[in-house]
């Protein structure tokens, strides 16, 4: 076998042995708040049970440590507070702290939920900045100064002024021969994506609904990040008027009034016509509510905009009814007799935190 | 992986050559040239890409690409000690860079030959831990490969269980470790469980080849100052004093003190350059003094006999007596059994329990570690097994019975006094 082949396989095994661990844990991680609001890069320390070798070594104990068995303690505490406790409370368990990006929990995420590969749509494409350390500048930060071109100035400069002294070759640099690292921007093309989240912030949407609704948010999200470099995230609520919001607006507002679930698409329609022609965007549309409309009339009207307006520019439309206390419901029942057979709409219903991994499974599920 | 070419072949030539006139006793040395890549891969499996299937490998892997991506931590030279010695190069790295790798690496060659704490490794190891692997993954085969991994994991907690006096024992025989003919030292826990625990027979020898593994690698981490001094001196030498191209200078002032600069005291390269040029001056630029040194000392000694209280002044380790006293005081505390607790063996034929002892050195044992490494020895031995130390002041029994661990504590302790036994 080859390094390469010895290497890959060792590896697998090491994250056969993290993610083994994480997806015995994922619904946890997945249903509890404390990764909300993370970004893509981001490093999540994930403690992890046995991937630290014990040994006889020197260390600090706190006091009075406790006595008898460490149970398998701190399983599923995520957030960086949590781990550090566990960490002290439990001897005789030893918890690594595995870091990892949330695109690589992405990653496992459907992994664990068998999620395709999300083909792009057509030719649509943009351009991505990245932002790259490869040129030299006169000017920067100190941090940035680069020693090797800064004395190589100065022995320019001495030699040509004459005051370089071979026997006692010192540099001694001015601020002209001062050099320092700089970026350039690389642009390249990348597929581009939208999603849009819609949400019923009426009376009867209750804090646990909207809490579903970040969740399930949360990990569609950090999902199609892994899957698109550049992606567009909007934000609209409606009770019976609908208005676009910003991120921290969505998951904070409440309202409470009635519901015309049409006001949420028709602003949808013409937001998406504006700003993201289906030529150049994969759009993703996804809507939560408890299914309760204002009558009947208005669900037709819904269902005509869905139909003329946003589905032919959509890469899909997800339906995800949130169960409470007051909804009847009834919204889904309609739009699947309506637009069922559309392979383009996908409806679920989410009956608690439970019913989050399973939703979106069926929303992300198909690839689309 | 590749061959270096004709141009990086002419240069080791010119280097060695150098090399060789100075004095420096360089064995054949083979160069590979490699990516980052392929250099983080090689690293993760401490310079032999043929060991034995083990996530820990992949683990340090992903820890040197991470860092490497991020730019914490970049390797750019990494040399084997085998015969020949296999030492690798960078692609993408500049002329003048391997100029100064392969310098750094005619130093390294001469200190695994000479050096009296790298006598007992076996020259053929590339071959020897090949067939290392080879054997664990037939054993895995055999038994289940998650039967074997975890049999592994247990005994790589108690791979620091091994004596540095007892190397030389190894000397001229094939293999690294000392032979168990006439029963192990006290220090060779690995040894005395291969003699006395009720193993199956394809635990044996897993055991048996961990133990010889660890036994090759341990003079690296009791001599990493010196060995890295050593090469940092002669690559400083060899480059300012005939190898360097006008051109070159800056280029090669700047990665020197890139190597030299950072983490203070206990930056291995600078402290070994200083402690080597510290001996030459106080012999007047005379070398065969540090090619003495090289021969007969570790970390510990060479630290202890070197570090006077001129040159922590120097190097502002310390400027009143005192200060340096201390200073030195805790570079040697660190260095002693490189680093590692000294745990030595009481009592425990076949058939009795096995009874261990922390030579108390001033630290207390990290206690939750030491329970489970006591678990894993119980499952090992079967029998109980029981650990003396120290806690908070107080003379404690670790035993082990059955899977649990209990504690016991015992009269209250002295003040500890930091030096009693088993230094290195």
């Amino acid at each position: 076998m080859t390094a390469e082949g010895r290497i890959a396989r060792d590896r697998r095994r090491f994250a056969d042995i993290v993610r083994g661990h994480i997806k015995k844990d994922l619904r946890q991680y997945v249903t509890g708040s404390e990764l909300i609001g993370r970004k893509g890069r981001q490093l999540v320390s994930i403690p992890v049970p046995r991937i630290e070798l014990p040994r006889l070594r020197h260390g600090k104990n706190g006091q009075g440590q406790g006595q008898g068995e460490g149970q398998p303690g701190g399983d599923g505490q995520a957030s960086e507070g949590q781990g550090n406790a566990a960490a002290g409370g439990e001897p005789g368990q030893h918890l690594l702290e595995v870091e990892l990006t949330l695109e690589e929990m992405a990653a496992i995420l459907g992994e664990e939920l068998e999620l395709p590969n999300i083909q792009p749509r057509g030719n649509a494409r943009m351009e991505v900045t990245s932002r790259r350390y490869t040129s030299v500048s006169r000017r920067g930060p100190r941090s940035l100064r680069h020693m090797r071109r800064t004395l190589k100035e100065s022995l320019k400069r001495q030699i040509s002024s004459g005051t370089y002294d071979p026997l006692d070759p010192r540099l001694v640099p001015t601020a002209d021969d001062l050099r320092y690292r700089a970026s350039k921007d690389v642009v390249r093309p990348d597929h581009a994506a939208m999603i849009l989240y819609m949400m019923d912030v009426s009376g009867s949407m209750g804090r646990e609904q909207k809490e579903i609704v970040r969740l399930v948010s949360f990990w569609i999200d950090t999902w199609l990040r892994s899957q698109y470099r550049s992606l567009e995230t909007r934000y609209m609520v409606h009770d019976a008027a609908a208005k676009e919001v910003d991120h921290d607006t969505f998951y904070r507002l409440r309202e409470s009034g009635g519901t015309k679930i049409s006001s949420a698409y028709a602003l949808a329609a013409e937001l998406v016509e504006a700003q993201f022609p289906p030529e150049e965007w994969n759009v993703y549309l996804f809507h939560f509510s408890d299914g309760d409309n204002w009558s009947g009339r208005d669900t037709e009207k819904c269902l005509g905009l869905l139909r003329d307006q946003l589905l032919p520019s959509a890469n899909m439309f997800c339906y995800g009814q949130v169960k409470s206390a007051y909804g009847s419901g009834q919204f889904m029942k309609d739009l699947s007799g309506a637009l069922g057979d559309d392979p383009r709409v996908i409806s679920c219903e989410i009956l608690d935190r439970d019913g989050i991994l399973p939703a979106i499974k069926t929303f992300l599920g198909k690839g689309l | 992986m590749a061959a270096p070419g004709q141009d990086l072949l002419d240069l080791q030539l010119a280097v060695e050559e150098r090399a060789r006139a100075a004095g420096l006793d360089v064995p054949e040395i083979v160069y590979e040239v490699v990516d980052h890549r392929q250099l983080n891969e090689i690293a993760a499996y401490g310079g032999f890409p043929v060991r034995y299937p083990h996530w820990r490998f992949g683990m340090e892997y992903d820890r040197l690409i991470k860092a490497h991506a991020y730019g914490l931590q970049r390797i750019y030279e990494l040399v084997v000690n085998t015969r020949p010695v296999v030492a690798y190069l960078l692609r993408q790295n500049a002329p003048v860079e391997q100029k100064l790798v392969m310098a750094h690496v005619c130093g390294h060659a001469d200190f695994f030959v000479h050096n009296a704490w790298f006598a007992h490794t076996d020259p053929n190891m590339m071959d020897v831990l090949a067939s290392h692997g080879a054997r664990i993954r037939a054993l895995a085969d055999e038994h289940g490969f998650e039967v074997v991994e975890d049999f592994i994991d247990r005994v790589l907690s108690i791979d620091n269980l091994v004596d540095p006096g007892a190397m030389a024992r190894a000397a001229g025989r094939p293999g690294n470790a000392p032979p168990l003919e006439r029963g192990a030292s006290e220090r060779d826990v690995m040894g005395h469980l291969l003699l006395h625990a009720p193993l199956d027979d394809w635990q044996h020898e897993v055991l048996a080849v961990l133990r010889d593994e660890a036994y090759y690698f341990l003079p690296q981490m009791l001599t990493k100052i010196m060995n890295e001094g050593w090469a940092s001196f002669w690559h400083s030498r060899l480059m300012t004093s005939s190898l360097l191209r006008d051109a070159e200078v800056v280029d090669y002032a700047d990665q020197h003190s890139g190597a030299m600069g950072g983490e203070g005291q206990m930056n291995p390269y600078k402290l070994g350059i200083e402690l080597f040029r510290s001996i030459e001056r106080a012999h007047g630029g005379e070398l065969r003094p540090l090619f003495d040194a090289r021969r007969i000392h570790n970390d510990l000694t060479f630290v202890d006999q070197v570090m006077d209280p001129d040159f922590c002044r120097r190097h502002h380790l310390g400027h009143t007596p005192e200060e340096c006293a201390a200073a030195k005081d805790g570079l040697l505390e660190q260095l002693t059994n490189g680093g590692q607790p000294v745990i030595r063996l009481l009592g425990g034929g076949a058939g009795d329990d096995l009874e261990l002892e922390h030579c108390w050195s001033g630290h207390e044992l990290k206690l939750d570690h030491a329970e489970q490494t006591l678990r894993h020895l119980g499952a090992f031995w079967v029998r109980p097994v029981r650990l003396h130390t120290r806690l908070e002041g107080r003379a404690v029994l670790l035993t082990c019975h059955d899977g649990l661990v209990s504690r016991e504590y015992g009269e209250m302790l002295d003040e500890p006094d930091a030096r009693t036994s088993g230094a290195a």
